[in-house]
């Protein structure tokens, strides 16, 4: 088993009101699953998926990580969890406006204490098999959105995590450079990496070998 | 990783432009600011402390209690420094000198050449005491007899254009009316420039006191002493301050030591108390250096957390990504250190540009030399820029969480609000401070310049009297007055704003009393232009005899004589007759309340000679007299000085300070209001939509732009309310050292509100425009 989550729940108050933006959610992910987190805008699912991924917390329940109890470590402790195992994939994909492609692939590595060399040959892994060689001392603004999620994804798998959490991942792109997204997830849950990903769509789901339906924070 | 950071720095300031460029203007002159204060304390704290000797080298001080007040200065008795020699076993060597001020002006002579020079003189051990390099001769016994004379290596260039085989060559002296030959037996290097004392020559003071006399009564040299190591001061001043009551049975004096290098700065004495000097300006422009910095550093805080939304992408994905807190914080304060680095390049530069007009300005000779020293504390000073100025905002964006950034929603808090509002406050506080202080240092010092003295400082001349002049004063003073232009001339012993006191006694005398005296020529209160209250001014007409005296106000008030006309008095113990009263006239500082004096008419030994010359002619009168003054003295060179010149030197480090503090006060609010721009500039474009919507729904762009302003205008205000008591404590304190000063009137303090708040609303104004008159659909279109 990869992480479960036991009982967890999350809210905020408003006007003295506590407004549950997640609760009592209770789900495993074993390692080789490929899930699709589903439900409509604010549903709760890109909270769940910041929780899964340690951007956020929680206000209740438990959270297992690899037989670590998430919810009870240090940042820094679970930090360096997530630096090790976790890969963001993002909707606006979320690269450094102010790095060429080359140097955004690069950036994980520099917070794993790679040494240059391996930095380098990494990097040129990734963008071989992204096809993105050409590419690589463009800025993002230089690129089509298709191109960027490529980029994205290239940046989320360079530190080989075991899992990836994509949020939304082809919410921006027209519908063959999606497609064309998802079946690189495909490819790589064939190769091991777990994947969870929030979607609003059908098509995309299908990808997916097992879905969590939510609704108003609650799984159904 | 540096590599990634570095390209992120450089990328980032190519990107905000206009960010970058108010941080670099901003720090970097605050920088500039701070090195060059940096190097004139540094000056000035090294002044006289080049001697080898300098922690045991002290100099003989005098209280001297008076009815109300102990003065203190540092004349001594001539035979001060053998006595202490013999009697107190403390002191190694005292010697006896004299300032190099105190002279009249030497004339030398080598063959044909001639010129002035300054000199003092001073005992046989000088050198033992005072650190000036021989150059050439015999320093031992360089100055044991009285007829030797040690130069310094320029007099020697200018008399000889050498300094080789000179030594044994013959100079000849003039001052007054003596006029010696005397050996050359050594010559030292020139005293540095930060030495206080700055001379040509030095004569035997064997010779002084041959000339002079060696009363106890005469204070006219000074006492420098070298005190053995592992001296107690407190036990040597303790002996020292009954010391001139063994001597002089019904003395009011007492002797105590000050460090010889410390007069420089610490030279003010209250009541026979330290009380400062020049080091209360060291003080106010380290303090005025360290605001400057404050300011500046404000700047760089407030634009960084202000923009943060640029950089908070950048943030929230390296935080997903893996990066720890602690990265980021070392991340963004190393881009603040590395920008105020680059600053300090910056600033250095402007330090190189201005350094010239600086010394202008401070009268110093600062070089900038490669020193290690000065690099350790310019990077330093750098470096703590960067931290402070890098402190706030590093923790504050490396604190976000990541998950609410990525999300778009920048959730500001009301302290991150309240703390940039703070600082700009702050920032606008130390400046109105600043500009109010200058403000009332202008006018106190514009009413120093103006101010009815009671006598006419302007358009009048003192020169030497020497040569010709000594004998045949009164054939000269007649012939200078049918010079067409001149008004009036007469002769004066010492200088106008220098005149010593003396013992004055009258009949029904309370206690002892110390008068200032003037000793002068007749036609001397006219030619002053000193307005006559009583009584008469001395004549010849009325055959004027040199026992004769015309007392100011004060005199008379404090010998309390209802009609002093005609009553007696006794000069140093010698009969002298009231024949007239002046009106009190400012004839010192007016840090000091006019105290009593007298004009004593006495030819003997009168050394300047003061001409009035009639106003709008000065070149061509000058031009008339030096060529009368060279048929008459031939051989002497007319060398005068301007007593409204003397006058502005009594007040010299107050009008470098006011013109110093001016510039730094215009460079305080333009960093100042650099940092509004940026923050006006940010807020516009926060409100972009709103301004839009506003636009759309009716309101004018006046009323658009009134409630930009309004903001910062408000915050200008407060700032002003907390600046004004501030800066009126500061103020008044600075002018309770003058006897006489301005008001203080609340528009002094109204008028700085309001400048800083006209400079500030027009920085804010351009802004406010810009945005007011942008097309609304655009920011709409957006959304």
């Amino acid at each position: 088993m990869l992480l479960q989550l036991k009982n967890v729940s999350k809210w905020v108050h408003s006007g003295g009101q506590k407004v549950f933006l997640l609760k009592d959610i209770n789900f495993w992910v074993n390692e080789g699953d490929f899930i699709s987190i589903m439900g409509p805008s604010g549903s709760g699912k890109s909270t769940l998926l910041n929780i899964i991924g340690m951007l956020d917390d929680f206000n209740e329940g438990e959270y297992t990580f690899l037989e670590e109890k998430v919810h009870s470590l240090k940042e820094k402790h679970r930090a360096n969890l997530y630096k090790e195992y976790i890969g963001f994939v993002f909707q606006a994909y979320h690269l450094i406006d102010e790095l060429t492609v080359k140097e955004n692939l690069e950036m994980p590595l520099l917070y794993k204490k790679h040494s240059s060399s391996e930095r380098k040959s990494l990097v040129a892994d990734m963008l071989d098999r992204f096809n993105i060689v050409g590419k690589k001392d463009l800025f993002p603004s230089q690129l089509s959105g298709g191109q960027q999620q490529l980029v994205g994804v290239a940046r989320a798998l360079i530190a080989s995590p075991k899992l990836i959490l994509a949020d939304e991942p082809t919410g921006n792109l027209n519908s063959k450079q999606g497609e064309e997204i998802m079946e690189i997830f495909t490819q790589l849950n064939k190769e091991g990496v777990t994947i969870i990903q929030v979607t609003h769509s059908e098509k995309n789901m299908a990808y997916g070998s097992r879905v969590i339906n939510l609704l108003d924070g609650k799984m159904e | 990783m540096l590599r990634h950071n570095l390209i992120l720095f450089l990328r980032n300031i190519k990107k905000y432009k206009s960010t970058f460029l108010i941080n670099t203007i901003g720090l970097s002159s605050g920088l500039a600011c701070v090195l060059l204060i940096y190097l004139w304390v540094n000056d000035e704290l090294k002044v006289d402390k080049f001697h080898d000797k300098d922690s045991r080298l002290y100099q003989v001080m005098v209280n001297n209690e008076q009815l109300n007040e102990i003065n203190t200065w540092n004349g001594t008795p001539a035979n001060l420094p053998k006595a202490l020699n013999e009697e107190v076993p403390e002191i190694e060597i005292a010697v006896g000198g004299t300032d190099p001020d105190w002279s009249m002006g030497f004339d030398l002579s080598v063959e044909d050449k001639k010129l002035k020079a300054i000199g003092k003189f001073a005992g046989n051990e000088y050198f033992k005491l005072f650190s000036y390099d021989l150059i050439d001769g015999q320093i031992d016994n360089a100055l044991s007899e009285n007829n030797s004379i040690v130069i310094s290596e320029s007099l020697a260039q200018k008399l000889f254009n050498t300094t080789e085989d000179v030594i044994g060559k013959t100079i000849d002296w003039k001052s007054l009316n003596i006029e010696s030959p005397a050996t050359i037996t050594a010559i030292f290097s020139d005293p540095p420039t930060n030495s206080t004392d700055q001379f040509d020559f030095i004569l035997p003071f064997g010779l002084y006191k041959y000339v002079y006399g060696e009363g106890w009564e005469n204070p006219n040299s000074v006492t420098y002493v070298l005190l053995k190591e592992g001296t107690d001061l407190e036990s040597v001043n303790a002996k020292l301050a009954g010391f001139m009551k063994t001597k002089v049975t019904d003395t009011k004096t007492s002797l105590f030591l000050a460090k010889y290098s410390d007069n420089y700065l610490f030279g003010r004495y209250e009541n026979g108390r330290q009380s400062g000097g020049r080091i209360d300006y060291v003080r106010l422009f380290s303090i005025i250096a360290l605001f400057i910095l404050a300011i500046a550093c404000i700047n760089f805080m407030n634009l960084s957390t202000a923009k943060a939304s640029r950089r908070i992408k950048e943030i929230g994905i390296k935080k997903a990504i893996g990066a720890a807190k602690n990265t980021l914080i070392v991340q963004y304060l190393g881009e603040s250190v590395l920008l105020s680095f680059l600053s300090l390049f910056v600033a250095i530069l402007i330090v190189i540009l201005f350094l010239p007009q600086f010394n202008q300005l401070t009268g110093k000779q600062i070089l900038l030399r490669y020193d290690t020293s000065h690099v350790m504390i310019a990077l330093g000073i750098a470096f703590f820029t960067g931290i402070v100025s890098g402190s706030y905002p590093s923790l504050y964006l490396s604190k976000f969480k990541p998950a609410t950034i990525l999300k778009g929603k920048l959730n500001r808090s009301i302290s991150e609000f309240w703390i940039r509002k703070g600082l700009v406050v702050f920032q606008f506080t130390l400046s109105v401070i600043l500009i109010a202080s200058v403000l009332v240092v202008y006018k106190q010092m514009q009413f120093v310049h103006n101010k009815n003295l009671g006598y006419e400082k302007d358009n009048i001349l003192l020169f030497d009297r020497e040569g010709k002049t000594v004998e045949g004063l009164d054939t000269f003073l007649l012939e200078v007055k049918n010079i067409p232009g001149i008004i009036n001339a007469s002769a004066i012993t010492n200088d106008i704003l220098n005149a010593p006191g003396v013992d004055f006694k009258w009949a029904g005398q309370t206690s002892e009393n110390n008068f200032s005296r003037f000793i002068v020529h007749y036609d001397f209160i006219e030619t002053l232009g000193v307005e006559l209250k009583e009584g008469r001014s001395f004549s010849r007409d009325f055959s004027d005899k040199e026992s004769q005296i015309v007392l100011n106000e004060t005199a008379v008030d404090i010998m309390g004589f209802k009609e002093p006309i005609g009553k007696k008095a006794k000069v140093w113990g010698k009969d002298v007759q009231i024949v007239g009263v002046v009106n009190d006239f400012h004839y010192k500082s007016l840090y000091e309340k006019v105290g009593p004096m007298f004009f004593h008419l006495d030819s003997s030994y009168l050394t300047n000679i003061v001409v009035k010359i009639k106003a709008g002619k000065e070149k061509e009168t000058i031009a008339k007299l030096e060529h009368f003054y060279s048929q008459f003295n031939p051989g002497y060179v007319l060398e005068y000085k301007f007593l409204d010149q003397s006058y502005q030197k009594l007040y010299e480090s107050e009008n470098k300070v006011a013109v110093l503090s001016r510039y730094f006060a215009g460079i305080a609010i333009l960093i100042s209001c650099l940092g509004l721009l940026g923050l006006a500039a940010f807020t516009a474009e926060k409100k972009r939509k709103e301004i839009s919507v506003r636009k759309v729904l009716g309101q004018s762009s006046t009323q658009v732009m009134l409630l930009l302003s309004k903001e910062f205008a408000k915050l200008v205000l407060v700032a002003i309310l907390i600046a004004l008591p501030v800066a009126y404590v500061l103020t008044s304190n600075w002018l309770s050292s003058f006897a006489y000063k301005i008001p203080l009137h609340f528009w002094y303090f109204a008028s700085a509100g309001l400048i800083v708040m006209l400079i500030a609303m027009l920085t804010v104004g351009i802004q406010a425009i810009q945005a007011a008159n942008k097309n609304p659909i655009h920011a709409l279109r957006e959304e």
